[in-house]
Formats: structure tokens, sequence, C-alpha cells
């Protein structure tokens, strides 16, 4: 019963997106903006930016996740469907994970284009090789921004300066995620990879996900219920 | 079906619900009236599950809803203001989704009847955006009976049902007294719904003041008497 809860929020929500295409859309040309302003932010494009190419994907990245997860809950809030959702008997850590999942899909979406950019954009080195396990960093790292913005869109929703609070509590939570992905970014461009640091930084962002997936599974309920 | 014993909800300082007992029987049909801002339809949401009482005890379909809410949430259908749906989902693909979140096991055979029973089985490929508020609503009315639900929780639902939606859920209304099936119908429009309930209960600044049977009564005279309490 929960996995078909589960499965048929996710596709409500991809079906919506597949028929608007506001999110995605959205966010992808946020990120090819942002990568250009940074572009031009840093100077000449002599210059090889590989050593800042972490710290400028996974800026990029953090921001554009707040837009995503901005927009998380915007057909439910607009259209005024909440309640129906609510009054159906579907846990509220089902609505959690069909929205973390959604999140993920959509964070994904966004670093098909956004990491091959960031090569053309900003490395003169090797990156190409690397980038299977930039994908891989980047993987987990969705797994966090996932699960804690969907906890953070949860609590933004019931209240009325929701889009200042959002990204207020959801920017500080994505610290630890920018640091450690722009290390395991770091870790594995430039030509001279170090497998042992990289392992480090996914680690800690696979441990980053379950701490927020149990606080999430904690708190969820109280945040729909109360 | 429902019982509730001194239950209060607060906005802040105001007390929207104020100490209110009521109970419900199985096949009841209950017409909650009062002015606007009496507190009808926070009582209703409350039973709804949707909001929580700040004190007092709260059954539904035989759940403390301190602790069952979500299996007493299996057996209500909720009819609000709004539809309930997403305007960029076509009528199945809603109606899909809320089958899938009440587990229906017979889902697209049901879908097809309620569909076809609401009129809009010729529209159902459509998105909802492209229907009128009429036609949207009774959407929403299939929406509410899809699960075969044992307590009938509407809000106002005649303030913007067509005519062909207000016939329809009239007939149900007056199939669930053989059913089995109780309905609350927070409502204006007092002498109407007289027709189909069986009891008035009138609430003032949160509180009850009138709960009377409205059986054999003329919907005229009833309506009267919720203008004298009301």
């Amino acid at each position: 019963m929960r996995r078909r809860q589960l499965m048929a929020l996710v596709r409500k929500d991809l079906r919506l997106e597949l028929r608007t295409r506001e999110t995605i859309v959205a966010m992808v040309l946020f990120a090819i903006v942002m990568l250009v302003i940074l572009q031009f932010g840093f100077g000449t494009r002599d210059d090889d930016l590989t050593r800042f190419v972490g710290g400028l994907m996974w800026v990029t990245l953090a921001f554009t996740a707040v837009l995503g997860v901005g927009r998380s809950y915007v057909a439910e809030r607009e259209q005024h469907v909440l309640d129906g959702l609510l009054a159906s008997p579907v846990p509220r850590t089902v609505m959690l994970g069909a929205k973390a999942i959604a999140i993920f899909l959509y964070m994904t979406a966004v670093e098909v284009v956004v990491i091959p950019l960031v090569g053309v954009f900003f490395v003169k080195g090797s990156y190409w090789d690397a980038i299977g396990w930039i994908a891989i960093a980047a993987l987990l790292a969705n797994a966090c921004i996932a699960l804690s913005g969907t906890l953070f869109s949860g609590l933004a929703l019931f209240t009325r300066a929701r889009d200042l609070i959002l990204p207020v509590l959801f920017l500080p939570a994505l610290v630890p995620v920018v640091v450690a992905g722009a290390g395991a970014t770091h870790a594995v461009v430039g030509g001279s990879p170090d497998m042992s640091e990289w392992r480090g930084y996914c680690l800690f962002l696979l441990a980053y996900a379950i701490l927020f997936a149990l606080v999430s599974i904690a708190t969820y309920d109280a945040v729909f219920d109360d | 079906m429902v019982t509730a014993r001194g239950l209060v909800h607060a906005y802040g300082e105001r007390r929207a619900v104020d100490g209110v007992d009521l109970a419900l029987a199985p096949g009841e049909r209950v017409a909650l009236a009062g002015a606007n801002g009496a507190g009808k339809s926070t009582l209703l949401r409350l039973v709804a599950t949707l909001l929580r009482a700040q004190s007092g005890t709260l059954e539904v379909l035989g759940e403390e809803i301190a602790d069952g809410a979500r299996a007493a949430r299996a057996g209500i259908g909720y009819l609000a203001h709004d539809p309930l749906v997403y305007l960029d989902l076509t009528a199945r693909q809603n109606l899909e989704l809320y089958g899938d979140l009440y587990g229906i096991d017979d889902r697209d055979a049901r879908i097809d009847d309620l569909l076809d029973h609401v009129g809009l089985l010729g529209r159902s490929e459509d998105t909802v955006r492209t229907f009128s508020r009429g036609m949207a609503q009774r959407l929403a009315l299939a929406r509410m009976l899809l699960h075969r639900p044992r307590l009938l929780l509407l809000d106002e639902p005649h303030a913007s049902l067509d005519a062909r939606g207000a016939a329809l859920l009239d007939g149900e209304l007056e199939a669930a007294r053989a059913d089995g099936r109780a309905a609350i119908i927070v409502t204006h429009e007092v002498e109407r719904v007289a027709r189909v309930a069986d009891r008035l209960v009138v609430m003032r600044a949160g509180r009850v003041v009138c709960d009377e049977s409205t059986d054999g009564r003329d919907p005229m005279a009833v309506r009267r008497r919720y203008e004298e309490v009301a």
C-alpha cells in the first residue's frame, strides 16, 4: 500500500512537471545563467579556474536547489490541493519520500547539463575522465538536497513569509553539502585524482543524507499534523 | 460514527470551536449551520482530521483521532470549497491518484463508473484547467465518493455545484441513510439541506446553540427555527 501511494505521488509530480515544464526548465536556465555570470565574475577566459571548479559548481547547484525546492509544493499551494492529500490515509513520511524523489530527479536533470558545462567554462586541464566520479558524488549530494529540502519546504509551507524563510533555513543546511561536493569534485579534477579524499567526502555526503532521512522521518508527521 | 466531547480549536486568541459536543450515528445526516465565523468549517476540518483539537476528545469511525487519524481518514469523504484536484492533470489522472492513495482495488472500473455517474466520462482525458467551476466540483464529488467513504463531510456543497451536480449530491445524501453512511453538511442554505438532513445543528461563536431533529418538518419551518437561534 505504501509503495503504491509513493509511486502515485511521484508519478503525479512527474506528470505535472512534464505537462507544465515549470520547475526543471527554470532550474536549468537559472544554473546556466549563474555559470555565465560566474565566468564573467572570475575574469578573463585565459585563466585556468580548475582549482576553483568544485566551489563554482556546487555554489551554482546549491542556489539552483533553493529555486527547485521552493517550487516543490507550488501546485498543491496554488491549486489548493493540499487538503485533499492530507485528508487521505497517506503516511506523511510517504509524502516526504515522494517529494524527495521528485526533487532528486529534478536535481539530476539539472546536473546532466551543469556538470559538463562547468568543464567547458572553467577547466583547461583534465576533466572529462573525472566526470563519472563527479556524477557519483552529485547523486549522493542530491539525496542530501532532496531530503533536507523536502523537510524545510514542508516547514515553510505553512508560513506567510515562505519565500523568505525557505532560503534562510535551507541554505545553511546546504553548507556541508557544498563543502563535501566541492571537496569531492576538487579531489578528482586536475589530472591527479585523490580517490581516498574523494571517498571520504562521499562517505560524509552519505552520512549527511542518512541523518536528514532520520530527522525527516521523526519530524514530518508533526510538520503536517500540528 | 462521530463523537466529539468538549472540542476546542483556537486561532491565536480566538476560539473558533469552543467546547463543542457532537454525536453522529450511522445513517444520520446533520445540517451544520450558522453565521459566517460561527466555527462550522473549523469543526468540519477537525472531524476531517485536517486540524488537531487543542483540547477535548474526538472519535471518528471508531478511531480516537489523537492516535488513529490515518485509519479514520480511509473512511472519510471530504468535499471542500475547492475541488482538491490538480488543474494540470486530467480528470482520470486525478482520480487515479486518489484511487492509489486510498488503495482502491477496482480502481479503473470504479473511476469509469463515477465519471459516468457525474457526467464527465466524455471529458475524462481533458485537464481540469479546461473545466467550468461546476464541472470541477462534479469531479470533486467523484473524488469524494471514489473510496466508498462511510462518513461524508461537505463544506457548503451546493454553493459551487451546478444544477446537475447538486441533484447528484442530493441523491447521494438520500442514499446515505439507507446505506448507513453518515454526513455532516455545512450550509447556509438551510431549507435546501433540511430536505435531506435528519438534524439541524446551529453554531454561534464556536458553540453549538441548537441541536434538534428535522425529521418530518417543513423545510421553511426549519429555516425559521435556524433564524431564531442563529
